[in-house]
């Protein structure tokens, strides 16, 4: 595209096929007074940087603030700090509004989520990647498709589907009375994303065939190349995997708003509406509740950060 | 030895492996595929069922194309929800683009606490919408956080953000591109790092500028990254809907600004009691999707299969 | 060497979190015991001392009652879409809070249980209940819920804003008053966007109340009132004052009027210091005011209907309903329960009351329609004539 029509950039490119060359020459220095003007660049890149990542902080900080308010402080004149500092908002989310089974709920079903997420896609993608079979094309067209199919469409029909077909099915198996309208539904209609099986088919595609084609001559099966050789490879896409599915499961409001009757099962996005009523927002407890409800996933992003970005990578985002 | 293994291989009979290698391959998908044949494709089957009838919450009587006959009249539907969510798209997907592109270029240098800034720009991500939203309502009420800064410097703005018509869904537009540019930063950051240290170190050696280096190396060298970020962007701005639901309500905001395609689709669904209805926008707002998909594809190529 | 142990790891991790899911689906099956019916309550509610309060009657039933056992259960979040999601499954709690705006529809689909013949059967008095309120849950000849409480509006004045004008009595009063009143920061009467509020104004213009007859002159009238008031600068809508809604804007000082029910009592007590005065609405052609009403209904799909009927028939009877009441949040549906003091304003012309709601697709009209145009107008969008013929339309 517009490449050509820049000699330097053409060279870089040439460079960057062939790899090695350019990497010992050092970028042009010697020139006075230079390195003086980067040093004040940069100084003021941090300083811009710092600000841009305090605006990103600044809603949260303001909501710690708040958490640590009694609710009249949160309705009189504005201030930066709470006038009385005070633990009563996380002490009314966890005792009034049971906040603490809500995270061992969100806990159970983002990992549940996860997990499976993990071991379906990855099989699915290794498949995709890698094993021939007719109509594979068009079936890996299909699972991104499903990309396209919006929540809201699938709600009705898959509530009845859950309240009466699926009940009505393993009752054939001899499960009678099952409910799906709980915690256990909500993990079975997330057990695995086409957005996970795509990270997972990508990344397997980027692994060199040579370690594929050595566990074959020593005799491997299929899935015990996939189970010694391919998954063990895997770690950035694992990572990138974990990562998005255990937040989006964390986060996610839409199916346990619909599915989960029983107070002794809601998670904390559903808890978070606890706090608001015709009235009145409690905003003290409430933003407690938010604060604790980042900090699981914020420990695994900051955990993970680096596989996860490289897992990104080979998702085709990198070509 | 090696090869002879390999001959023996060979002349097995090359079917068999074929075979075994398919039976295998469908082995592996068997689960996903059949997750994804019950919780996708039977549920819109399922559901152009549904839309086939006057169906509030049981069953009623076959109506065929009436509710889609419905839909075409439905003069809310055309001039606020296809609307909005146009103009949502429209605005937020360059924006969050943009803005994550930045963050990513700028987190991508050799800084110093790295992972301090990723972090950071990608903490709006990492929360639940319902946390954001409510914290967003907070700061954005007439006399909130935001107001207040914007008092300081001068600039008197009385009214809450999210109530008034004509700044709802620029509001939402704002919050949603701020939330989802941390996401959009890692895309970029995985696409940066496959470009290796030596285009730059060329450029420079050429005398290429920071700017000039950016549009004309870095840019085009991210084109798959683009690809995928704008298809993954268009496909979720469409569909947004948690913070229009938890910011507007259901009814879709003061004087229906912030009602979206997918919202009216609950709105008439659980308000109006119509699941038929219901179903009917949804299979529409499928077939908009399916559409908009293909026109990527058909005029940016085929990013996904690598 | 790490890597080799992630399967297992996963597979181990997976095991755990499908057992513990199991696990804890068990123990609910297991907690329900046998030779007691259960009878499960559901309703929302509007603050944390409701839910107290509802509990502890719910506490006393259970101890009075020794062979039926409440569950009880408040929906967060959108009561409607939970109800319906409840109803289309067949799967819905025996007894439930509905609310006026919904009863129609709801019976109308087939899934309220009418009640008379219970009523019948155990001889429940319904002469103790006021008219209006237990005519908008009959439908046709059936009782379909007994309200359980209610709220209308009432005119809060502020006093030390008011000054020495007198507390107006009529549409001509307020303007004239609030055109001598200064408010610092606010404006003298707080209105909301909403016909759950206006439509008082419709009643007192001698209107009909109805969406069908929303292009009749009371209509325009109380319309144009309403929205001069705001035009000409006496009147702004909350978020303008500062605030999510009236009584907000009352509490922190932004308007010296507002039209607000009786749960402003329990609101006022997060804005100590406030000096404050409760009146009856305003006259206009004659008295008019909403009742905001809820009944306890039986759905037609319960399993359990003689004993959910002894749960319902205890709640709105006298001593379920004195025990609720005592909160002070919402006014009593029957003559032989006593109001906490000092709801006299709102109760003053009990036939001026009208029920608010009790019309087909009346939700979806007033929260979808009605409202949205309403917010029209008073941008200057949409004329006065304009909206009320859309809403007469929807109404068709």
């Amino acid at each position: 595209m517009d490449t050509e029509q820049l000699p330097p950039v053409a060279a870089a490119e040439q460079l960057a096929h062939e790899g090695e060359a350019a990497k010992g020459t050092p970028a042009a220095t010697g020139i006075p007074g230079r390195e003086r003007g980067e040093r004040i660049r940069t100084a003021i890149a941090y300083v811009v940087m710092f600000g841009v990542a305090a605006l990103f902080f600044i809603p949260f900080l303001w909501s710690v603030s708040t958490s640590f308010r009694t609710l009249a402080d949160t309705v009189a004149g504005f201030s930066l700090l709470p006038k009385h500092w005070t633990l009563s908002g996380y002490r009314e989310a966890f005792h009034t509004f049971n906040f603490g089974q809500y995270t061992l709920n969100s806990f159970i079903i983002a990992g549940a989520i996860t997990i499976s997420n993990l071991f379906l896609a990855s099989l699915g993608g290794y498949a995709f990647a890698r094993l021939k079979f007719p109509g594979r094309e068009a079936l890996f067209l299909l699972v991104l498709g499903t990309l396209m199919i919006p929540d809201q469409l699938r709600l009705v029909p898959i509530y009845l589907m859950l309240v009466n077909w699926i009940p009505s099915w393993v009752a054939h198996l001899g499960w009678h009375n099952a409910s799906f309208i709980n915690r256990n539904g909500v993990i079975g209609i997330q057990l695995v994303s086409a957005a996970s099986l795509f990270l997972m088919r990508q990344y397997f595609l980027t692994i060199p065939r040579d370690l594929e084609e050595a566990a074959k001559l020593d005799g491997a099966g299929y899935f015990k190349t996939y189970r010694k050789v391919m998954l063990p490879l895997a770690g950035p896409a694992i990572a990138a995997v974990t990562i998005l599915t255990f937040q989006g499961a964390w986060n996610g409001l839409f199916w346990a708003a619909i599915l989960l009757q029983d107070k002794s099962q809601y998670t904390i996005p559903i808890g978070l509406a606890n706090f608001h009523f015709a009235y009145q927002t409690l905003w003290p407890p409430l933003m407690a509740a938010s604060v604790l409800a980042i900090l699981p996933v914020l420990v695994l992003f900051i955990i993970f950060q680096r596989y996860f970005v490289a897992g990104v990578a080979a998702s085709g985002v990198k070509g | 030895m090696a090869v002879a293994v390999a001959k023996r291989r060979q002349t097995r009979g090359l079917g068999n492996e074929r075979v075994r290698e398919a039976l295998v391959g469908y082995g592996f998908i068997a689960l996903p595929m059949a997750f994804f044949l019950l919780f996708f494709i039977v549920p819109v089957g399922y559901a152009v069922y549904i839309s086939r009838y006057d169906w509030q919450i049981f069953k009623g009587p076959y109506v065929g194309f009436g509710n889609y006959r419905h839909l075409w009249h439905d003069s809310v539907f055309w001039t606020h929800a296809v609307r909005n969510t146009l103009v949502f798209t429209a605005f937020v997907v360059p924006l969050e683009v943009a803005l994550g592109l930045a963050l990513a270029v700028v987190v991508n240098q050799g800084i110093r606490f790295r992972g301090f800034f990723r972090a950071a720009f990608y903490f709006p991500s990492l929360a639940a919408s319902a946390a954001i939203a409510s914290i967003a309502i907070y700061i954005l009420a007439s006399d909130g956080l935001f107001n207040t800064v914007l008092n300081h410097l001068g600039y008197h703005h009385n009214n809450a953000w999210f109530t008034q018509e004509s700044t709802a869904l620029p509001s939402i537009i704002g919050l949603n591109a701020w939330t989802t540019s941390g996401t959009i930063m890692i895309f970029y950051l995985a696409g940066l790092q496959a470009i290796p240290t030596d285009v730059y170190e060329a450029a420079a050696i050429d005398g290429a500028g920071a700017w000039r280096t950016f549009w004309k190396v870095t840019f085009p060298l991210l084109k798959p990254a683009h690809f995928f970020v704008l298809v993954t962007s268009v496909i979720g701005a469409l569909q947004m809907f948690d913070q229009a639901f938890l910011i507007g309500g259901a009814s879709g905001g003061p004087n229906y600004s912030t009602m979206t395609m997918v919202l009216y689709l609950y709105n008439q669904s659980i308000k109006n009691i119509s699941f038929g209805y219901g179903a009917a926008i949804g299979v529409v707002l499928f077939l908009f999707l399916f559409t908009v998909t293909l026109i990527q594809r058909l005029l940016f190529g085929k990013p996904e299969v690598a | 060497m790490r890597k080799r142990l992630i399967f297992p790891a996963l597979l181990a991790a997976a095991v755990v979190a499908s057992v513990l899911a199991a696990g804890s689906q068990a123990k609910t099956d297991r907690a329900a015991a046998p030779k007691v019916t259960t009878v499960t309550l559901n309703g929302w509610q509007v603050s944390p001392a409701e839910e107290t309060k509802l509990q502890s009657v719910v506490s006393t039933f259970n101890k009075t009652h020794p062979n039926i056992k409440i569950d009880y259960s408040s929906i967060t979040g959108d009561y409607q879409a939970q109800m319906l999601a409840k109803f289309a499954a067949r799967k819905p709690p025996d007894v439930f809070y509905v609310d006026v705006a919904d009863i129609r529809d709801w019976v109308g689909q087939g899934v309220i249980q009418p009640l008379n013949s219970y009523v019948k059967a155990t001889k429940f008095s319904t002469k103790p209940f006021y008219k209006n309120l237990l005519n908008a849950f009959k439908v046709g000849k059936n009782y379909y819920g007994f309200p359980k409480d209610w709220s209308s509006l009432g005119m809060e004045v502020n006093t030390t804003l008011l000054g020495n004008n007198p507390v107006p009595k009529t549409w001509a009063q307020l303007r004239s008053v609030a055109s001598r009143i200064n408010v610092p920061g606010g404006k003298p009467i707080c209105l909301s966007a909403d016909w759950a509020r206006m439509m008082a104004f419709v009643y007192q213009a001698g209107g009909s109340g109805q969406w069908k007859d929303a292009t009749t002159a009371p209509f325009r009238a109380a319309v144009n009132f309403y929205v001069g008031l705001i035009k000409d600068g006496l009147a702004a809508t909350p978020d303008k004052l500062g605030a999510g809604w009236c009584g907000e804007a009352f509490g922190k000082q932004k308007a010296a009027f507002a039209f607000e029910g009786n749960w402003m009592f329990p609101t006022m007590q997060s804005f100590p210091g406030v000096k404050f005065t409760t009146a009856p609405m305003p006259k206009g052609k004659r008295r008019g005011n909403l009742a905001f009403t809820v009944s306890y209904s039986m759905s037609k799909d319960s399993k359990h209907k003689a004993a959910a009927w002894q749960v319902l028939k205890y709640l709105v009877g006298k001593q379920g309903m004195q025990q609720w009441i005592s909160l002070g949040l919402a006014l009593p549906t029957r003559v032989d329960v006593h109001a906490v003091p000092g709801r006299g304003a709102f109760i003053r012309y009990p036939s001026a009351v009208h029920g608010w709601g009790a019309q087909k697709g009346f939700r979806h009209i007033w929260n979808d329609v009605a409202n949205n145009e309403l917010t029209a107008v008073i941008a200057g969008k949409e004329s006065v004539n304009e909206m009320l013929q859309k809403i007469a339309a929807a109404a068709r």
